[in-house]
C-alpha cells in the first residue's frame, strides 16, 4: 500500500468524486456534513484537503470572479488518477474483506 | 439590513495570512456567512463565522499556504547531499578565486586559533588524570579546612586519626592512610641518589591501580622498613629490575628491604612517587591525641565507598565528627570529600599531594585564548559582511531560484567551517611551534603528554567546526537576510548599524594591543628594575656554596685558607630569596611572626649590613643561643622609638630568652615581592645551610677549580654546588622573562590579528575606491593626500583606541603592578607614549603600503573599463 488513506481522507475524496464540477469548499463541506450527519471544522476540511493535495491525489485551480462572495473566487478541486488509484485500491481491499467475512454483515440493519 | 460580514475578523486573518493566498477561503467563509445569515441570528452567523476564521488560522491548510507563499516555484525545504556539495564546491571556488583574502582569513583564524588548541590539548589530557584506577568512581579523598584565629584556609591534607572513625562508616570500605614526603639519599657506589615517594598502608595497592611485577604485592608493604621500588627508580638505584629482596641504605642509617617491584605509574596520576614504603616504617606518634588532630602536615587520606556508598552520607557523618572532635579544641577544622576525578583540576588546596592544575590558573588562560580568538572570528565576520558585493549577485539568483533564508545560511555557515578547517591545519603548525616552550614554562610539565591523541583529534576537529559556527554566523545571517531583487540590483549594503560596531570591535581589538604592548614594555622595565634594585646589603664577590651536610667549622676552616676567598660567613638561607619565620613572644606574652635568618658573625660585614645600635654577635664558642639582631621594622612592630632603647630586651623564642643585642638598618631580606617586615638574625650553627666566601674578582673558572679541589676533601661524595649571590638572586627575578616571553607571544599574536583584520579592510576599501581615487588623481590630487584620504578613518580608529586604552591600561597596572612585586616600577607617560608608537608605527606601516600602492596607480588602468 503506497500511501495510507485515513477513513476522513477517503470521506473527502468520494465526496469530491461525487460532486464533479462543482466541488470547491463550501459544496464539499455542505454535502459531507449532510450525508454523514456530522458537523465538519472548515480548519479540519482544509487541512486534510491540503494534506490529500501534498500526496497528489487532488488537483486544484482558481475559478473565476462570482457575484454572491464578495467578488472573490472559488478554488475547485478534482480528484487525480492517483487518487481514483488509491479510493479504487481501497474499496478492494474492503470488498474483499467483506466476501471473505465469515459474520454475516449485510443481515445488520 | 447591515448584514455583512465581521471585518475586523477578515482583517485579522489576511494580517495573519500575510502573502499566502487565502481568497478562496475568505470566499468559503462569506458563502458560509450569507447561508448561516438565512437560518440563523445574524449574530450568531457572526460567531460562526469569527470561529471558522479561529479555526482555520490554526489550520495545517494555512501554515501550508504561508509557507508555500515565502518561496520561489523552484523551492525544496528538505536537506540534500547534493545541496552540500554544491555549496562546498561553491565554497571552494570562492577562497580560490579571492585568493587573497582567503588568506588573509585563514592566516588570521590560524593565528586566533593557536592559543586555544593549547587550552583544548591541555584540558584534554587533565581530564585523562587517574583514569586508570578502576574503582575511581568510588574513590574519595578528605580536604579540611582548618579555622586558626581568624585565619581560615583550606588544605589537602587530613589528619590520619580520623581514619579509624572513617572506618566506624558503614559505606566505607578502606580508608588509606598516606604520609608524604619520604625524600631519602640512597647510598650508593656513585654517591647519593634521591628517591621520593609516600609512605602507605598495605590497602594502597587494593584501592588504587597499579601494576606489581615482581614480588606480592598482598604482604609487599605489611612489615616496616619493607618498599615497592617503581623500575625506573630500581634502575636508577640498580641497573636492573631484578630488585627483589636487595636492600637500601638510607644516608640518614637504616636499612630498607625491597619486597616489590612496580610499573612506573602513568604521568597522568595526582599521586607521584618513585618508592612506596610501608606506614609501618613510620614510628608511631608520640603526640597525644590532642596535637594529632592539631597537627597533621603532609597526612593524607583516601576513602574506598562501596558500590552503594553516597558521598553525601559520608559528608554528613564527617561534619559531626569534625563538631564533635573539635570542640574543645583551640582550632576548627572542618572535613570535606573529594572526588579523586576532582582532585587535579579542583581548587587551589595548601600542600596538595601531587602537581595540579589550579582551576583559577585555568580560567584565566580560557579567558586568555578566547581574547585571541575572538577578534580573529570578528576579523572574518568583518571582511566577509563588508565584501557582501561580491556576493550580493549570486544571493539573489538562488534566492530567485527558490533557496530558502535557512539554506543561504547554512551555505555560509559551510564556507565559514570551510575555512576555519584549513585554519585548523594553521594553527596546528602554530601548536607543535610553541608547545616546546609551552611546556616548559609550565611548572607540572613533567605530568602532561600533550601529543596528539585521537581524543584530541576530535576535541580539536569539534573546535574548528565551533569557531566557524562563532565566525560565520553573522556573515550567514546577514546573506540569509538580503532581499533578492536589492540583491539582484547592486544595492546590498552593510547597514550602518553594523558599520558602527565594526568600527567599536576595531578599536576594541587595538586596545587590546596596545594593553599587550604596554605590558611588554612595563615588564621589560620592572625585569631592569629589580635587577638594579638596592636590596641594602652587597651581592658583589660572594659565592655561595651548599654545605650538604659538611661541618661549618670545617668548611670555614678549609676555605679560609684559599688565596682567593678574603672572608667565610654562614647562614641558614640566602639572603633576598628565602628566609624561615618563627614565633616570638614578649613579655606581655602577645606573639608575633617574625621571618629570621641563622648566621655568624662575619655575615653582617660581608653583606655590607649597617648595625643602627649595639653589636655584631660575640665571636664565641657557642653553648647555647642567647642573641638576636634585629631590623627597623622589628622596633617598630613593638613600638620602640629609637634603636638605642632596645638593645638589652629580650623575647621569648622557640622557648628561649633571647636578648637584643643590635639594630641593623631595614634590608631587602626577602624577594621584591614582598614588604620588608619585622626580622631578626639568630646565631645557631647548627641551622647553617651556606656558607659565603668574599672572593676576589678575577678568573672565575680557575677560582672555581679550586674550589672544587678543596670540596673534594672535604665531602668526596657529592659535587660542589657553588654560585654567584648576584647571580642566584637575578635567577629569582627570572619569573619576568617567563612573564616577558607569555606577555610578548600574546601581544605578538593579538598585534599580528588586529593588523591582518585591518589590512583586510584597508585592501577592501582601496579597491573600492580605486575609481573615485583615479578620478581624483586625474583631477590633480598628489599621491599623498590619496593616501592620507584612504588611510584617515583607519588612523582615526586607532587613535581612538589608543585613548580608549590607555585609561584602562593604567589603572590596571595602578593595582597590578604592587600586587606582582610590593617594590615595583610605577607606570609613566614615556611607557605610554613608546607603546602608543609602536602600535601606531606598525598600524601606520600596514595601512600605507596598501593605501600608498593604490594611490600609485595609474589613473588610466582603471579609468580606461569604463
Amino acid at each position: 500500500m503506497k500511501a495510507y488513506l485515513g477513513e476522513f481522507e477517503e470521506l473527502v475524496l468520494l465526496t469530491i468524486a461525487t460532486l464533479g464540477e462543482e466541488a470547491y469548499g463550501v459544496s464539499i463541506q455542505q454535502n459531507i456534513e449532510t450525508r454523514c450527519n456530522r458537523s465538519i471544522s472548515i480548519g479540519a476540511l482544509h487541512s486534510t484537503i491540503t494534506r490529500l493535495e501534498e500526496k497528489g491525489f487532488l488537483k486544484s485551480w482558481l475559478g473565476g470572479a462570482t457575484q454572491e462572495r464578495g467578488g472573490r473566487s472559488k478554488r475547485y478541486y478534482e480528484i487525480t488518477l492517483a487518487g481514483k488509484k488509491s479510493v479504487t485500491e481501497s474499496k478492494s481491499l474492503r470488498d474483499e474483506l467483506w466476501s471473505l467475512s465469515k459474520a454475516k454483515l449485510s443481515t445488520i440493519k | 439590513m447591515n448584514s455583512h460580514p465581521p471585518k475586523l475578523a477578515r482583517k485579522i486573518f489576511e494580517w495573519y495570512c500575510g502573502k499566502a493566498k487565502v481568497e478562496d477561503l475568505l470566499g468559503d467563509l462569506d458563502e458560509w456567512f450569507y447561508l448561516h445569515v438565512q437560518s440563523k441570528s445574524l449574530f450568531r452567523a457572526r460567531v460562526l463565522y469569527w470561529k471558522q476564521i479561529f479555526l482555520l488560522m490554526l489550520s495545517y491548510a494555512i501554515k501550508k499556504r504561508k509557507r508555500d507563499a515565502q518561496l520561489g516555484q523552484y523551492s525544496s525545504s528538505g536537506f540534500s547531499v547534493d545541496m552540500l556539495h554544491n555549496y562546498l564546491k561553491v565554497a571552494v571556488r570562492n577562497l580560490y578565486q579571492y585568493k587573497y583574502f582567503s588568506i588573509l582569513n585563514a592566516f588570521g583564524l590560524a593565528v586566533g586559533m593557536s592559543v586555544s588548541l593549547l587550552l583544548i590539548a591541555l584540558v584534554s589530557y587533565i581530564q585523562t588524570y587517574d583514569t586508570f584506577h578502576t574503582n575511581r568512581d568510588h574513590i574519595y579523598t578528605i580536604v579540611s579546612e582548618r579555622t586558626e584565629g581568624v585565619e581560615q584556609l583550606s588544605w589537602a591534607i587530613a589528619p590520619v586519626v580520623l581514619a579509624e572513625k572513617l572506618k566506624q562508616h558503614p559505606d566505607v570500605r578502606e580508608v588509606v592512610r598516606i604520609r608524604a614526603g619520604f625524600q631519602e639519599e640512597i647510598r650508593h657506589a656513585q654517591g647519593m641518589i634521591p628517591l621520593r615517594g609516600y609512605y602507605v598502608e598495605p590497602n594502597f595497592l587494593n584501592v588504587f591501580t597499579y601494576a606489581v611485577t615482581k614480588g606480592n604485592a598482598a604482604v609487599a608493604l605489611s612489615k616496616p622498613n619493607s618498599v615497592i621500588l617503581t623500575e625506573s627508580a630500581a634502575l636508577k638505584l640498580f641497573n636492573s629490575t631484578e630488585v627483589l629482596g636487595k636492600t637500601l641504605e638510607l644516608e640518614q642509617g637504616g636499612l630498607m628491604e625491597i619486597t616489590a617491584v612496580m610499573k612506573d605509574h602513568p604521568i597522568n596520576s595526582h599521586l607521584k612517587f618513585e618508592v612506596l614504603v610501608s606506614y609501618a616504617t613510620l614510628p608511631s606518634s608520640q603526640a597525644s591525641m590532642t596535637n594529632q588532630w592539631i597537627y597533621f602536615d603532609f597526612q593524607y587520606l583516601y576513602v574506598l565507598l562501596s558500590e552503594t556508598g553516597s558521598e553525601a552520607a559520608l559528608q554528613e557523618y564527617l561534619n559531626t565528627v569534625a563538631t564533635d572532635t573539635y570542640a574543645q579544641l583551640p582550632i576548627k577544622v572542618k572535613f570535606q570529600t573529594q572526588h579523586l576525578n576532582d582532585i587535579t583540576m579542583g581548587p587551589d588546596y595548601r600542600q596538595a599531594i601531587g602537581p595540579k592544575w589550579e582551576a583559577s590558573g585555568m580560567i584565566v588562560f580560557a579567558v586568555i585564548a578566547v581574547l585571541i580568538l575572538l577578534p580573529a572570528c570578528f576579523n572574518y565576520t568583518n571582511i566577509s559582511i563588508a565584501r557582501a558585493l561580491k556576493r550580493a549577485k549570486e544571493i539573489g539568483l538562488r534566492k530567485t531560484m527558490g533557496s530558502e533564508k535557512n539554506q543561504i545560511f547554512f551555505q555560509f555557515i559551510t564556507e565559514t567551517v570551510v575555512i576555519t578547517l584549513i585554519s585548523l591545519a594553521g594553527a596546528l603548525l602554530i601548536f607543535f611551534l610553541i608547545r616546546p616552550e609551552f611546556q616548559n614554562s609550565l611548572v607540572a610539565s613533567s605530568s602532561l603528554d600533550l601529543s596528539l591523541t585521537p581524543r584530541m583529534i576530535f576535541f580539536f576537529l569539534l573546535f574548528a567546526i565551533g569557531t566557524g559556527l562563532v565566525a560565520g554566523i553573522f556573515p550567514a545571517l546577514y546573506f540569509g537576510g538580503l532581499n533578492p531583487i536589492q540583491a539582484l540590483k547592486n544595492k546590498a549594503h552593510a547597514g550602518s548599524s553594523g558599520m558602527r560596531v565594526r568600527k567599536v570591535l576595531t578599536v576594541f581589538q587595538f586596545a587590546l594591543s596596545f594593553g599587550f604592548i604596554l605590558s611588554l614594555v612595563v615588564f621589560s622595565r620592572q625585569y631592569q628594575y629589580s635587577l638594579n634594585f638596592n636590596f641594602g646589603f652587597a651581592k658583589e664577590n660572594i659565592v655561595d656554596v651548599h654545605l650538604q651536610g659538611v661541618k661549618a667549622e670545617l668548611m670555614k676552616a678549609e676555605f679560609s685558607k684559599l688565596a682567593s676567598v678574603q672572608s667565610v660567613a654562614m647562614s641558614s638561607e640566602l639572603m633576598g630569596l628565602s628566609y624561615s619565620k618563627t614565633w616570638v613572644k614578649n613579655m606581655d606574652k602577645d606573639s608575633a611572626e617574625v621571618s629570621q635568618l641563622f648566621v655568624d658573625r662575619n655575615y653582617l660585614s660581608m653583606f655590607n649590613l649597617t648595625l643602627l645600635a649595639g653589636n655584631n654577635f660575640p665571636d664565641e664558642t657557642w653553648q647555647r643561643e642567647r642573641f638576636i639582631i634585629v631590623n627597623e621594622e622589628f622596633l617598630k612592630h613593638y613600638k620602640i622609638e629609637t634603636p638605642v632603647e632596645a638593645i638589652g630586651r629580650t623575647y621569648q623564642v622557640e622557648g628561649n630568652e633571647l636578648e637584643v643585642l643590635g639594630v641593623v638598618k631595614n634590608f631587602h631580606f626577602a624577594s621584591l615581592r614582598y614588604p620588608i617586615d619585622k626580622f631578626f638574625f639568630r646565631m645557631n650553627p647548627e641551622r647553617f645551610a651556606y656558607a659565603h666566601l668574599k672572593v676576589n674578582s678575577g678568573d672565575a673558572y680557575s677560582m672555581f677549580t679550586e674550589f672544587e679541589n678543596q670540596w673534594k676533601t672535604l665531602n668526596p661524595e657529592q659535587k660542589l654546588l657553588a654560585d654567584f649571590f648576584e647571580e642566584e638572586l637575578n635567577e629569582g627575578y627570572s619569573s619576568y622573562i617567563v612573564m616577558i616571553k607569555i606577555v610578548g607571544f600574546l601581544g605578538l599574536l593579538a598585534i599580528t590579528i588586529s593588523l591582518l583584520g585591518m589590512l583586510g579592510m584597508v585592501v577592501y576599501t582601496s579597491e573600492t575606491k580605486a575609481k573615485e581615487v583615479s578620478i581624483r588623481k586625474v583631477m590633480g590630487a598628489t599621491v599623498y593626500s590619496l593616501a592620507l584620504l584612504l588611510s584617515k578613518d583607519y588612523l582615526k580608529l586607532m587613535l581612538w583606541a589608543i585613548l580608549f586604552a590607555v585609561p584602562i591600561t593604567t589603572t590596571l597596572f595602578y593595582f597590578l603592578l604592587p600586587e606582582i612585586q610590593y617594590y615595583s616600577v610605577s607606570l609613566t607617560p614615556w611607557d605610554v607614549l613608546f607603546s602608543a608608537a609602536i602600535l601606531l608605527g606598525l598600524g601606520l606601516t600596514t595601512i600605507a603600503s596598501q593605501t600608498y600602492r593604490t594611490a600609485q596607480t595609474n589613473p588610466a588602468e582603471t579609468l580606461k573599463g569604463e
